[in-house]
């Protein structure tokens, strides 16, 4: 490592400049004013552990973060279980698999802002119309209550992510030896045998990146939930991030909000390494 | 090889190049005096997208009739948040020289960074009362915008084929007679609904219709409403009454009924009778149906019953502040710029003509102005039928994300008025221990 040249750190440089800039600096501030009173324009003074201690207690940050929690697991389950299926459904032998590969992509494509917008009209809308046709009642007034808020948040996601995580899945699934299978198939184990006890445990290291990418995203969810629901109503969709922002820009007590973003910081980290250590363990080596 | 390895050094070095160019860029709106005589450099941050190309057109004017001038014109607004944009700004160091200010709290925040106003024309020109909310031991903060109003717009047409004169409309039970009216005639008028109450916006619930029914206990005065440690609801039912109105007559669910939908969507398309908005809706119903905007729309009041019913919410949206932290010389020529907008014969024009603001300076020819929804605005100001806006006093956020929150919960059923009520009071005073 020592004798790396110079060519090597030049190239590094600009890398390094802007993480330390954009990452770790920005992350250390954000801890110093988590301590202070910070409005956005001044630091009227420190305040300690106050901010810490106070938002245990607030209502509105606890809220958020368990409909955040439930959202996660639901996503997470769902989207891992779309993914692999429709990975499944295109590795298998299908004339039109290359053509459902994109189609399953193009999801992740949209910007979720945008993607947020156009399931509003599908939601409000399309949802409304079909209801009104068929006389289906529950289709009615989506998004405005907070069930199907939530449901409306899971669908969204699961319909972006799932593509992206299935093509994680796809990799995997193409690595797995045709011979093992076809072992597996002379001994007389049959499709869900197959599956079961030799494809999954084969593709074990994609459930471990996967579910991190899908609980990380999941939790820090932000776009969608603005454009979608904006956190309504009464707030009752509103997760982490936007709890947070509305705290910040809201409020303009930016203070506390950063505070309530390291523990949320601290909560993710914790929740992730945690997965990816129980996923790791499970994993086999060919 | 070494033609790679020239192309490489080349890159780095530009790249470099681009970073320092990236840094050196100018502060605050310095003059980069000395060597030029005497050139400014005006660097506007502001937050209304409506007048953004006629307020671009007015500053190259008065950069030729003034050669020393630079004006840059940033807009951020129409749905950005143009606080947290401005915090960004100063905090990156490129003050700006003209920023805008909403009231005293936006005051108290930025009381340091405020230039004193006093003794400039355009403070002496404001009217009476409107100086109320940026004034801080005597000195004047900020200069007036102009003047916006808000009531329940109305479709014209639909009123007459329903043979209901909107002038009769003076109180709440000839409001609600009204509103009766034109649901039972719904189908044959075309209506989905008579309203269309977007619970969506927090805004339109939880600053606006709140100020009609808020302001007469803080005596219309934004800074009786800015230093009070506590909310009474003294016109709790009424205010009631009216959201109750709006929400039994409206295009269901309410709580997601967004702004968009309720102006461009149900009432531009005249799908709707009734909207709570304000004169700034012209321009979009304009946008789709010209017609419509010129000659089908007016205006009518939000009944406060027990108080007043024939009145609208009357004030003033934003203020422009000039940068204490600027170069004296920018100071200066920000506060010469502001009076020649609006106490100049060519500026006035412009406010008038191009902005089409209801001004809130004295001396402007008020006939002059164009749309129906600002005629009727000014009239109801010149009639002194006005309520105060006060909002702008509210503790920050409360409006929002403590009372729209919780009308939200109240149309969604999931709170009884009483709870609304008392949970709001609780929050005011929270927030002003």
């Amino acid at each position: 490592m020592r004798t790396r040249d110079l060519a090597y750190w030049l190239f590094l440089m600009p890398v390094l400049a802007a993480f330390i800039f954009v990452v770790v600096a920005p992350f250390l501030l954000g801890i110093y004013y988590s301590f202070t009173d910070w409005n956005g324009i001044e630091t009227k003074g420190f305040v300690g552990f106050d901010h810490y201690i106070a938002l245990f207690q607030d209502k509105r940050f606890l809220d958020s973060l368990w409909f955040t929690t439930k959202f996660s697991v639901v996503s997470v389950i769902l989207i891992n279980f779309i993914g692999l299926s429709l990975a499944l459904l295109v590795t298998a032998k299908l004339k039109t698999s290359k053509v459902l590969r994109t189609v399953f992509f193009m999801p992740n494509l949209i910007g979720g802002l945008i993607l947020g917008f156009i399931w509003q009209f599908i939601f409000t809308k399309a949802f409304a119309g079909f209801g009104a046709m068929f006389g289906i009642e529950s289709l009615q007034g989506w998004l405005s209550t907070s069930s199907t808020g939530f449901w409306g948040l899971v669908i969204v996601m699961s319909w972006q992510m799932a593509g992206y995580i299935m093509v994680i899945y796809i990799a995997y699934l193409e690595g797995v030896s045709k011979e093992l299978i076809e072992a597996a198939e002379m001994d007389g184990a049959n499709a869900f045998q197959r599956f079961r006890y030799v494809v999954f445990p084969l593709v074990a290291p994609a459930f471990t990146v996967s579910m991190f990418l899908t609980l990380s995203n999941s939790f820090k969810l932000y776009d969608q939930n603005l454009s979608l629901t904006g956190g309504g109503p009464y707030e009752s969709t509103q997760m982490v991030a936007m709890e947070i922002f509305n705290t910040a820009f809201g409020r303009y007590d930016m203070g506390y909000a950063q505070a309530k973003a390291v523990v949320f910081f601290v909560i993710v980290a914790v929740i992730a390494l945690v997965q990816v250590y129980i996923n790791k363990k499970r994993e086999v080596e060919m | 090889m070494r033609a790679k390895w020239r192309a490489g050094l080349l890159a780095v070095s530009l790249g470099l190049a681009g970073i320092l160019a990236g840094c050196n860029s100018d502060k605050a709106g310095s003059s980069d005096n000395k060597s030029k005589e005497e050139q400014v450099t005006l660097d506007i941050f502001q937050f209304k997208v409506e007048f953004k190309d006629q307020f671009e057109t007015v500053a190259k004017a008065y950069e030729e009739e003034n050669k020393n001038m630079k004006i840059n014109i940033t807009t951020v607004g129409g749905g950005e948040d143009y606080g947290a944009a401005l915090r960004s700004k100063f905090s990156s160091g490129n003050e700006p020289a003209i920023y805008n200010i909403g009231g005293p709290q936006d005051v108290a925040d930025w009381e340091k960074k405020l230039a004193d106003l006093s003794d400039s024309a355009a403070a002496k020109a404001a009217l009476k009362g409107t100086l109320d909310g940026v004034t801080v031991d005597g000195k004047v903060l900020g200069v007036p915008y102009n003047q916006e109003g808000y009531g329940l717009i109305y479709n014209k047409n639909v009123f007459e084929k329903a043979g209901i004169d909107p002038a009769s409309i003076t109180d709440f039970a000839s409001l609600e007679a009204a509103v009766k009216e034109l649901d039972s005639q719904k189908g044959e008028l075309g209506l989905e609904a008579v309203f269309a109450l977007p619970g969506k916006e927090t805004w339109v619930t939880g600053l606006h219709l709140s100020n009609a029914f808020l302001a007469p206990e803080f005596d219309n005065n934004v800074l009786t409403a800015f230093d009070s440690k506590s909310v009474e609801f003294k016109y709790s039912d009424a205010f009631k009454k009216v959201l109750d109105l709006q929400n039994d007559y409206s295009v269901q669910p309410t709580v997601s009924l967004d702004y968009s939908k309720q102006v461009e969507e149900l009432f531009s398309l005249q799908k709707v009778a009734m909207i709570q908005q304000g004169n700034w809706v012209y321009g979009s119903i304009a946008g789709i149906d010209e017609e419509f905007a010129n000659n089908g729309i007016g205006m009518l009041p939000i009944p406060v019953e027990g108080y007043k019913g024939d009145h609208i919410p009357v004030g003033i949206p934003m203020y422009w502040g000039v940068n204490s932290n600027a170069d004296e010389a920018v100071v200066k020529e920000a506060k010469k710029f502001l009076d020649w907008l609006y106490t100049s014969d060519k500026g006035k024009e412009t406010v008038l003509n191009d902005f089409k603001f209801i001004p809130a300076y004295e001396g402007y020819d008020s006939t002059k102005i164009s749309d129906p929804l600002s005629k009727a605005v000014y009239e109801y100001a010149e009639k002194g039928k006005t309520i105060g806006w006060t909002f702008m006093g509210y503790p920050t956020g409360w409006g929002q994300d403590e009372l729209g929150v919780q009308i939200q919960k109240y149309l969604s059923d999931k709170a009884s008025w009483e709870e609304v009520v008392d949970a709001t009071k609780k929050a005011w005073e929270d927030a002003r221990k």
